[in-house]
């Protein structure tokens, strides 16, 4: 092995990452970008479920009801329909996805102590908001039967709540360490997926395998700039995601840069083998969003919970890189933990590396077949 | 004119279909990404890693349990001896949810004195996951509550509050999820397809071939865009197909309908593959741009995180977004069988954004070859 | 006194894809120190031969040895002692002139002591001192050819393959090239060229014809034409090109078109002109002039190729 020859590699494809302003620009770009918006737009907190009132009474009371709703937050009256009819325009144009049906004699029978039933319709097709809400109702429809009776009743089981990690229940501090990790998967599997199926592409490819340049010292002659790029990346994401984010950092910085290392390293050697193994631009490009963004995206627990797959899926994903660096990025952001908790995930993600560093080398065959 | 567009498509078609892999991969791919996204994008809670400490051990207190297990949102896998067990359980990882119940709870409720305590640790950096799992502990708790009330404060003036949840009933996030894999999938393969078409056929060289023919930038145009038009009918109608045959995925509203708003919802997106080959010199760049645009286009789009709950200014910035419009009309032809009549709007403003765009990049896309 | 070992040595190299044999038991030798040529026309297997010998490509029958190391066996150690140019120049156009000779400086390990100064060589040798800082991409093709040509060199091989290298650069390039070729050769590298202009042939000092993946004659230039050229050609020249190649086809006399004239092949220039002259004059088309003329390689080529 020549570090000459590495050297002379690494140069060169510096000089033509460099050169490419367009793709630089954007590898910094997006990952901030995407940040901004899962920082600020993405939430899964429902406070703003939009409501339709159809109230038949019209009295102090059933006011008292829709008040109670709206006071909690959560809810937004945005109509007054007259009709179920109307009702039914509303939630099938998704102007409102909750609808509260008072009837008319709703005063009357709280008043003479009788049973009144409100009926409340719920657009599911975002089962998501949709059982949240649920859960919201029930607790604003208890409350509010309790204070009616007679004599207000204390609820018979009192239920405290208590959030670890994440009180406030940020979304923000729950996506972003995962997010840092999807980007990263997708920087890295961008930028070197292409790099060599371009160079057979161009033919530039047959001239450097007429030379005695060795498989490894391509490899990583070709992963130095990449990775320092990458590197830089993830620093960025970290650095606006505890600074201008406000996600917690409550771990080891150094752990974090060590696994970041570690998984880059993997991800671009990943990106290498795509590249060596497809020899064609578009083939590279369409199967390493499919093997990279894709399991990072699904399968890692960045979003979707792991836990909640059915088994052979389960599976699979101990074969996803991104799923070990999801758990290192939350473990040290939010909760705080280091080696002695992750040490299991810091051991296979670099056996992970090491494995698919050794595949790229194999596979790059230095033969036109 | 149309002569040389029906040659030029097809020489596209020859091109990009040739590739035994390609073809390969143009109808696995969707395939794979949807069984990802049925099986595993699901934001439903079932079956939570839950650790039990209960100090009470009374009627009462298993009579809980077993309502929290018998719901399915609750499996109890730990048993703690102690709270920080409790903690070591939550920091592995090991569990999502810990419940305890205090000595004394038995007697509370039958004393009806003082409320009895219930404590339930939640796991939060998974806050959407924890917000549900709270969500189904209230409701269990609440009817657990009421079935424990006197009998007496029973009959007294009691508000039953009937809930009857629409379109989705089973509330299945798969159902929701589904109808926009749609619009996801089509939108990355197109966009990919169009955009990196066109820079090949620069890098490669044999654009100026073409230019000194006859052909007319416009033609050259509508030709290059044929293949992926025709792979993202192809493609949805696959999904589709999958979805409902296999993952069940009603869909009540009509077909046809369907078929028409995806070919308006390709205008914007081919025009938009386009554009991003008017600014890419390589492939690289190309691929680079589509990813740039697909990512932050899908998730201000409403897909998995409704729009409503944007801070305002996000919320502007998704009226330009053809997803947005798209999913709106999917997830209503699917899931709320309605058409033309409520959808409307969402129609109009795709056409009219899809003309924008394509009128736009057509433009720059002359411009660059002159 | 022993013969010096030959610097390329190929014994029955065949190469299938499928079935397809795109290289038929190729038994050649090149002495060191030569300009051995491989001519043949597009598709006959030139490009295939010269990729086994640089160990891009496995034969699929017979082997041999480049500079003393077999190809099949030592692949990595024939590319150290070679040098390479291929069919496209391929250089990295997003890279400047001196990157590029840095770049293959660097990776065939150029010892420090020699870097300038074999810099300076290419530089010169392609006339491109003052483009040193301008994008390779920018460059016309002739200065292009050069400069590939001279990072093929800069670890001084001792031997080098050339994949058509002349192709689409004009005369006056390709004159200056291959001088430079002959300076090479006399310097002591040996040089295998490949190329379908038959008329680069000259400049070699054996030549192998290959069609279809066979070698239908080996040689020095004049050899060549000595040996397979046992008929005469006649050169010519009529105001009707076509209609004159009708007319001694229909009489049985094998001719072709030859640039602006015809080339005819006969037993006996001295005994056929005169006939020839009255068969065309006779049919009506003037004849301007026949000549007898040394036979080109391509007629020569032609021939065997009809023969075989």
């Amino acid at each position: 092995m020549s570090p000459l020859r590495i050297k002379a590699i690494a140069h060169k494809e510096w000089i033509q990452v460099r050169r490419d302003h367009l793709s630089l620009a954007m590898a910094f770009l997006l990952p901030v970008i995407l940040l901004l918006i899962y920082a600020y737009a993405i939430t899964f907190d429902v406070n703003n479920i939009l409501m339709a009132v159809y109230d038949q009474d019209k009295s102090s009371v059933s006011r008292e009801l829709v008040a109670q709703f709206t006071e909690s937050g959560y809810f937004t009256t945005v109509a007054y329909p007259d009709s179920y009819t109307q009702i039914d325009r509303y939630l099938d144009s998704d102007s409102a996805r909750v609808a509260l049906v008072i009837p008319f004699d709703f005063s009357k029978n709280i008043r003479t102590g009788r049973r009144s039933s409100v009926e409340v319709l719920l657009d599911g097709s975002n089962s998501n908001t949709a059982t949240i809400a649920l859960g919201y109702i029930t607790g604003i429809a208890g409350q509010f039967s309790r204070r009616q009776a007679s004599s207000p009743i204390p609820p018979v089981i009192d239920l405290r709540n208590r959030v670890w990690y994440n009180p406030e229940l940020k979304s923000r501090n729950f996506v972003i360490p995962g997010l840092i990790a999807l980007i990263m998967s997708v920087i890295v599997s961008v930028l070197t997926s292409l790099t060599i199926a371009r160079e057979w592409d161009r033919g530039t490819m047959e001239q450097l395998i007429s030379t005695p340049v060795k498989p490894a010292e391509l490899v990583i002659g070709k992963l130095i700039p990449y990775f320092l790029i990458g590197f830089a990346d993830t620093a960025l994401c970290v650095l606006i995601s505890a600074f201008l984010l406000g996600v917690p950092l409550r771990g080891s910085i150094f752990l974090l840069f060590a696994a970041s290392a570690i998984f880059l390293t993997g991800g671009l050697s990943f990106g290498v083998l795509i590249s060596a193994a497809t020899r064609n631009q578009l083939f590279a490009s369409m199967l390493g969003m499919l093997t990279s963004f894709l399991p990072s995206f699904l399968l890692s627990g960045f979003v979707f919970s792991i836990a909640n797959m059915p088994a052979p899926l389960r599976v699979v994903t101990y074969a996803v890189p991104a799923r070990y660096f999801v758990s290192i990025l939350k473990g040290i952001f939010l909760k705080g933990i280091g080696m002695r908790f992750l040490a299991l995930e810091m051991a296979l993600l670099s056996l992970y590396g090491a494995v698919v560093f050794i595949l790229a080398c194999r596979k790059l065959k230095k033969r036109i077949e | 004119m149309f002569e040389r567009i029906k040659y030029l498509a097809i020489k596209e078609f020859i091109q990009t279909f040739r590739d035994r892999r390609r073809r390969i991969l143009l109808i696995i791919s969707p395939l794979i990404q949807l069984f990802l996204f049925g099986y595993v994008a699901t934001l439903d809670v079932d079956n939570v890693s839950t650790a039990l400490l209960d100090l009470d051990r009374s009627q009462e207190s298993r009579e809980l349990v077993r309502r929290l297990e018998a719901s399915g949102y609750f499996t109890i896998t730990s048993l703690p001896a102690s709270q920080r067990e409790i903690g070591y359980l939550l920091d592995k990882g090991e569990v999502l949810v810990a419940i305890r119940i205090n000595r004394g709870f038995s007697k509370d409720i039958k004393r009806h004195a003082a409320p009895a305590g219930l404590q339930v640790l939640v796991d939060g950096t998974d806050s959407n996951s924890a917000l549900i799992a709270m969500s189904h502990v209230a409701m269990i708790v609440e009817r657990f509550s009421q079935d424990l009330a006197l009998p007496a404060t029973v009959s007294a003036a009691q508000t039953d509050f009937r809930t009857r949840v629409w379109y989705n009933p089973d509330l299945r996030s798969r159902n929701f999820l589904l109808p926009g894999v749609i619009a996801l999938i089509t939108l990355l393969t197109c966009l990919m397809t169009t955009s990196m078409a066109v820079v090949r056929e620069r890098e490669v060289g044999t654009i100026e071939q073409l230019m000194v023919t006859p052909i007319r930038p416009l033609e050259l145009v509508v030709a290059k865009m044929s293949p992926s038009a025709a792979i993202g009918f192809g493609q949805m109608i696959l999904v589709t197909a999958v979805g409902v045959l296999w993952f069940h995925v009603p869909i009540k509203g009509s077909l046809p309908f369907l078929f028409l708003c995806t070919g308006v919802y390709l205008l914007s997106i081919l025009g938009i593959g386009l554009f991003i080959s008017t600014i890419s010199k390589t492939q690289q760049q190309a691929m680079m741009a589509s990813f740039f645009f697909f990512q932050p286009t899908v998730l201000l789009s409403g897909f998995a995180t409704p729009i409503e709950n944007m801070p305002l200014g996000f919320q502007y910035i998704t009226y330009f977004s053809p997803l947005r419009y798209f999913l709106v009309i999917v997830r209503g032809i699917f899931l709320k069988g309605v058409g033309m009549d409520v959808l409307w709007p969402q129609v109009l403003a795709l056409l009219l954004l899809g003309i924008a765009i394509f009128a736009v990049s057509a433009m720059r896309f002359k411009k660059r070859l002159a | 006194m022993q013969k010096p070992e030959p610097a390329v040595d190929v014994h029955e190299l065949s190469r299938t894809f499928g079935s397809f044999t795109a290289v038929d038991k190729i038994s050649l030798q090149v002495a060191k120190g030569e300009i051995f040529g491989f001519l043949g026309p597009n598709g006959a297997g030139k490009s295939t031969t010269i990729r086994m010998l640089c160990g891009l490509l496995m034969p699929t029958g017979g082997g041999g040895t480049v500079g003393g190391y077999d190809i099949r066996t030592e692949p990595e150690a024939v590319k150290n002692i070679i040098g390479y140019m291929s069919q496209k120049f391929s250089l990295y156009d997003d890279l400047t002139v001196e990157e590029n000779i840095n770049f293959f400086g660097g990776v065939y390990r150029v010892p420090k002591e020699k870097k300038d100064s074999r810099k300076a060589w290419v530089l010169a040798m392609a006339g491109i001192e003052d483009k040193k800082g301008l994008l390779t991409g920018t460059l016309p093709t002739g200065f292009k050819q050069r400069l590939a040509l001279g990072c093929a060199l800069l670890h001084e091989p001792p031997v080098l393959f050339l994949d058509e290298p002349t192709s689409g650069v004009d005369p006056l390039s390709r004159r200056g090239f291959w001088n430079l070729i002959r300076e090479m050769a006399e310097s002591g590298t040996t040089i295998f060229v490949t190329t379908h202009h038959m008329e680069e042939a000259d400049y070699c000092d054996r030549l192998a014809l290959i069609y279809k993946g066979q070698i239908i004659a080996e040689g020095a230039p004049m050899e060549l034409r000595r040996n397979y050229m046992k008929r005469d050609i006649l050169e010519i020249e009529t105001e009707r090109t076509v209609e004159a190649l009708e007319v001694l086809f229909k009489n049985g006399i094998d001719s072709a078109i030859f640039g602006s004239a015809l080339h005819a092949t006969v037993e006996d220039a001295g005994i056929s002109a005169p006939r020839i002259r009255h068969m065309l004059e006779s049919s009506g088309i003037a004849v301007e002039r026949i000549d007898k003329v040394v036979p080109s390689l391509e007629d020569v080529f032609v021939t065997l190729i009809e023969a075989s």
